[in-house]
């Protein structure tokens, strides 16, 4: 386990209710079933509250690996599993699963910035566990990725390869705006390590999908041609990415360095394989899981939090910064710093 | 001489007969035991050659159921006998005679010896007239010439020969060849040498006579009016040339290559079936292992082993002992005595100690009946003063026994061979220490490594070139990296074999360092020449090369089974052949490089990704390089024969291997064939990370590095890991350069690399302990199985070895 942030005491205004908040959810319940017991009511079933981000209202291959990382877990504990695709607290299925009493309690995924599932789910006081934060981060236990630290670590893995024009592809605009919490920190890490590096930022919001990739490519090189490396969040773009990048004769990793943060296997299936963070699902959805059965048995103790930080997988689609021609200044002169042993020339002391 | 012949000395004592007469005692056996003068004259034959010898021998087989025929069988039956026969003279041609025999009687009127007397029937009338007229003292002179002197006239009928004039006539004087160069001789008016050969009647040596033929002229008139011709026998000549021959034939036929078995059986060849009917060379085991044996003769009970043996008949059934089998000789036995005194010895049924041997040996007296084995000889193999084994030869029934010539025979073809198989022993040794050196020099058992299965076959050279100065390795690197290497060392013998091991002790050595392939040829490349210079402190005469005369080749690969890519760089050696899992075969393009010791010149290194399950083809020159078809033509044979379909590495060795060297038991040179497949470690082997330099990632790497144990379930190895990992990577951190890089291999052992760019760690090399960070290596040594560090084209590598979990191997 990686080091978690010291534990946050929880706030003395939420802490109490959490406990005593079942009571309360169980009188919203409009047209729940007899099912009395909320909030480790003993039904042996774990909710999973999990918007599909596909374009079809399907779930991604990332997503089902977070499903089937949290079903796993919830079986090792001898729980069940109940998934609901809502996105807001007032969706039917959502009241259903918290309001029915059909689960002792809930894993909240696809957290906004502003959710009112998770308000709803702190006010009603019914045992959640959130992958991934927000602004009530302080206030209830989650498991998330660092996912400035990441799109940071990204930043630093290509400037130490000696890049010095690094782009930042992140997700839709619609994402963004709708206040997802990972596009935020993304930009936020970003900016803040090119910043370190004292080097111009570039950022740019791409919907994600393949032909979007392309665009946000020739928007890159129009804006600087002498651009060698991006980091991406986009999984879906990268495709249109790497099209763009061969229309333009950039071959990667050879001219052009592409690193970004994927699910491992996925990273494993573009050519060339992409230099990514690999978003640990299965561990993920198992800190979930320990969180949830920490929080049932123990429903007073303050709420606990996990940031993982993967590493940067080194694969294909990086390599040491070759500078687009006359983009750099020409160094005229060898470098006299490469050669100690050269004596003073004549004449030098003056 | 051992012949235990009784000779009986009754040679003189039976002129009591008559000074003419021809007369023979022989005993109720047959056997003859006394010969008159007469019968000297008569048949020709000397008292010694005769006397000892049956005397059915004599008798010229009769045509049919002749009236002449005359048996001494017969003699036993009646006291008394009479009758015709016809006697080979020793001339070959019979002579007709009517015998009398009669029985001598000792005291109790038991027969002791017959008395056989022959007068001629048909020289009778012609030996009645000189005897008639009073003959000269010439004429006697004439008559009693050891040489046949006779005058050939011409007449009506052509030439023939004048009887008044002549003694004993020829045996062939009338025969038409003669007479043919008699005339021929008339013709020319030159005098002429002629000689004849015929069989002789008791040995298979055959008898020879010269006859000189001259014209005679009238001193008046200078006229031919006549041929002289006089013969003398000339036998003891004729073997001695005979002698000769075989000796002479025994220097071109034995001794023809440096292998002792093969000498041998020369030996054996040349000495049948004109000296015996049987011979078996057997040696000392010491001998044909190339070893010194014991000086001088050697003690009598002895076991030797039989390395050749030929015979008149197909197949060899005389023979008690199978070829390369194992025989005791005991003391008394002939070959036993010959190697005990160290010279030939002579013998025979009439031997007790012969028989003794035969005797006691079931194999033996079978076969000495079968074939009827009488006579035989044994000769020490000596040479140098050492002696190495022994000939025996032998003459079946139906042979004539053998003589002392023979035995002299023997003795000098023995000292021959014995000469040319010490030669070939002397050779064997050095050949076998040689390939004792090489053998200990190459690889028994290549280590164990996971990047490449390999097979390999080394062929030293076959005879004469001496071995070779191949070799072949595969050293495993860190990382589960893999060094392949081939050399060759250019010449043969010792001098090749020891600069080979060193070359590839040194080549272990740099590849322990890690160098890239052409940094390692470069440092090889130094060695050489320093080898070179070294050599000429040698005093001299010890033959060593001079300055620059060390060549050597040698190809340098290494795989990484996690990138899949081949560095190859080579000094002056052929390029490798890779076979690529779609069973496309083709040449490595390599810049070729300077041979070693040339120095001064750059190596090049060739990268080449390779899909996992490609074959590689590592191999020396003498494989591709033949005395039928050039360099290019063996490669594209290699290539066809790395295309045919095997199921296994093995088999793919031998495959090219039968493909390409006509004779593979002997190549011409060495041969040294490396196969190697490649393996790759995929994503669930490996796994690297890239780190930023800022000491809060290892907390992170710490943790990357432990979810990545648990993923490949190898949770018990997290501490130590999670330790090194720390340790390494705050090292890289603090005193290293970006980019930083983590590594994970599980393979047949876990290993953990730390990367960075910065090259300024060479000194840190194993278990030593250093004021500054060492504390924390020398903790990572304690916890690992092995560390080092590695030079790479952008820093270096700092590495660890942990074993395996016992619950995951």
């Amino acid at each position: 386990m990686t080091s978690p942030p010291p534990p946050t005491p929880a706030s003395p205004a939420t802490a109490p209710a959490a406990g005593r908040g079942g009571s309360e959810s169980r009188g919203g319940g409009a047209e729940g079933g007899g099912t009395p017991a909320a909030g480790g009511g003993g039904t042996r079933t774990l909710g999973l509250v999990y918007p599909p981000a596909g374009r079809g209202r399907d779930y991604t291959g990332m997503q089902l690996a977070f499903v089937g990382g949290v079903a796993e877990s919830a079986t090792t504990y001898d729980y069940d599993l109940l998934l609901s695709p809502a996105e807001r607290a007032g969706d039917a299925s959502f009241q259903r699963m918290v309001d029915g009493g059909r689960v002792d309690g809930v894993i909240v995924m696809e957290i906004k910035l502003e959710d009112d599932r998770v308000e709803y789910l702190a006010r009603s006081g019914f045992p959640f566990v959130t992958i991934g934060r927000n602004s009530r981060a302080e206030e209830t236990s989650w498991v998330d990725l660092d996912f400035a630290g990441l799109a940071r670590g990204c930043v630093y893995h290509l400037a130490d390869l000696g890049h010095r024009r690094i782009a930042f592809v992140n997700r839709s605009e619609q994402l963004f705006r709708s206040g997802y919490g990972f596009a935020h920190l993304g930009l936020e890490g970003y900016t803040k390590a090119m910043a370190e590096q004292v080097l111009t930022p570039h950022a740019y919001l791409c919907d994600d999908e393949v032909t979007a990739g392309e665009a946000v490519l020739e928007r890159i090189l129009l804006d600087d041609p002498a651009t060698t490396s991006l980091v991406t969040m986009n999984e879906a773009a990268l495709e249109g990415l790497y099209r763009g990048l061969t229309r333009h004769g950039r071959r990667v990793p050879r001219d052009f360095s592409v690193v970004g943060v994927a699910a491992g296997r996925w990273a494993e299936q573009v050519d060339p394989q992409l230099t990514a963070a690999e978003i640990p699902a299965k561990e993920m959805s198992r800190v979930a899981v320990e969180l949830m059965m920490r929080r049932l048995d123990e429903p007073e103790a303050p709420p606990r939090h996990v940031l993982l930080k993967p590493l940067i997988s080194l694969r294909e689609s990086t390599g040491p910064c070759r500078p687009v021609p006359g983009s750099e200044p020409e160094q005229e002169f060898p470098d006299l710093d490469q050669f100690p042993d050269l004596p003073d020339l004549p004449g030098s002391d003056f | 001489m051992d012949t235990r012949r009784p000779v009986t000395p009754t040679a003189s004592g039976h002129y009591a007969y008559s000074a003419d007469a021809a007369t023979a005692t022989i005993s109720p056996e047959g056997v003859v035991m006394g010969w008159s003068e007469g019968a000297r004259r008569l048949l020709g034959h000397g008292a010694a050659e005769v006397v000892g010898r049956p005397a059915a021998d004599l008798i010229v087989p009769a045509e049919g159921a002749g009236p002449a025929g005359f048996s001494l069988i017969d003699l036993r039956d009646s006291p008394e006998l009479s009758g015709t026969a016809a006697l080979r003279h020793r001339d070959g041609h019979s002579v007709e005679v009517a015998l009398r025999a009669y029985p001598s009687l000792d005291g109790e009127g038991e027969v002791q010896a017959y008395v056989v007397t022959a007068t001629t029937i048909a020289t009778a009338t012609s030996a009645d007239s000189p005897n008639s007229s009073a003959p000269s003292l010439l004429e006697w002179s004439h008559a009693q010439s050891p040489l046949a002197m006779s005058l050939f006239t011409s007449g009506p009928q052509g030439w023939r020969l004048d009887e008044a004039s002549s003694g004993e006539p020829p045996g062939e004087a009338a025969e038409k060849s003669f007479l043919r160069l008699v005339a021929q001789v008339a013709d020319e008016g030159r005098p002429m040498r002629y000689e004849r050969t015929a069989p002789g009647p008791f040995s298979s040596r055959q008898q020879a006579w010269f006859t000189e033929m001259w014209p005679v002229r009238d001193p008046d008139t200078g006229e031919v009016c006549g041929v002289g011709t006089a013969t003398f026998d000339s036998s003891e000549e004729h073997w001695a040339r005979q002698r000769l021959a075989l000796l002479n034939e025994a220097g071109a036929r034995i001794g023809t290559t440096l292998n002792v078995s093969r000498t041998a059986q020369e030996l054996a060849d040349l000495a049948v079936p004109r000296l015996a009917d049987f011979v078996s060379v057997d040696l000392l085991d010491s001998v044909l292992k190339g070893r010194e044996p014991a000086p001088g003769p050697l003690d009598s009970a002895v076991r030797l082993r039989r390395v050749a043996h030929q015979s008149t008949y197909e197949g060899v059934p005389e023979a008690a002992v199978a070829i390369g089998m194992q025989d005791a000789y005991p003391p008394f036995s002939p070959p036993a005595r010959a190697l005990a005194t160290g010279k030939p010895l002579l013998s025979g049924l009439d031997d007790p100690d012969y028989l003794r041997w035969v005797g006691e040996d079931g194999r033996r007296i079978e076969r000495v009946r079968r074939f009827g084995f009488h006579s035989v000889m044994a000769t020490p193999l000596r040479a140098r003063g050492i002696t190495l084994g022994v000939m025996f030869l032998a003459r079946r029934e139906g042979s004539k026994p053998f003589q002392l010539d023979d035995l002299v025979l023997a003795e000098e073809l023995a000292g021959r061979a014995a000469v040319g198989m010490d030669n070939a022993r002397r050779y064997t040794r050095e050949r076998t220490n040689a390939l004792t050196l090489q053998r200990s020099l190459l690889p028994r058992d290549l280590p164990k490594q996971a990047a490449v299965e390999v097979a390999y076959r080394y062929l030293p050279a076959g005879s004469g070139a001496g071995v070779g100065g191949d070799w072949f390795d595969v050293v495993p690197l860190s990382g589960t990296r893999v060094a392949l290497v081939v050399g060759d060392v250019v010449g043969h013998g010792l001098h090749a074999s020891a600069t080979m091991g060193r070359l590839r002790t040194a080549v272990r050595t740099l590849a322990d360092v890690d160098l890239p392939p052409d940094e390692l040829l470069t440092h090889l490349d130094d060695l050489v020449t320093h080898l070179t210079w070294n050599n000429e402190t040698f005093p001299d005469q010890v033959e060593m090369p001079y300055a620059g005369e060390i060549g050597a080749t040698c190809l340098y690969a290494v795989y990484d089974p996690v990138s899949r890519v081949c560095t190859i760089a080579s000094a002056g050696h052929p390029p490798p052949a890779v076979v690529y899992p779609d069973g496309a075969v083709s040449v490595v393009r390599l810049s070729p490089g300077p041979l070693l010791g040339v120095g001064g010149l750059p190596f090049e290194a060739t990268e080449v990704e390779l899909p996992e399950g490609s074959l590689l083809a590592f191999y020396t020159d003498g494989l591709i390089e033949a005395r039928d078809h050039d360099i290019g033509i063996g490669m594209d044979r290699l290539c066809e024969a790395l295309a045919s379909p095997v199921p296994s590495l093995e088999g793919a060795c031998d495959t090219v291997l039968k493909a390409l060297l006509p004779d593979p038991e002997t190549p011409a040179d060495d041969v040294a064939l490396l196969l190697a497949r490649t393996r790759a470690l995929h994503t669930d082997q490996v796994a690297a990370w890239s780190l930023p330099s800022d000491p809060a990632i290892v907390a992170d790497a710490r943790a990357q590095a432990s979810r990545q144990l648990a993923l490949w379930g190898l949770e018990e190895a997290a501490y130590v890991t999670e330790l090194v990992v720390s340790e390494l990577v705050t090292n890289a951190i603090r005193y290293g350069a970006v980019p930083i890089g983590l590594r994970l291999i599980r393979d047949r052992t876990l290993i953990c690399e730390v990367s960075d760019a910065s090259s300024t760690a060479p000194h840190l090399r194993r278990a030593r302990a250093y004021d500054e960070g060492g504390r924390g290596l020398h903790m990572v040594a304690q916890l690992t199985q092995g560390w080092g560090t590695r030079q790479t084209a952008t820093g270096k590598t700092i590495w660890t070895e942990q074993p395996l979990p016992a619950n995951s191997r």
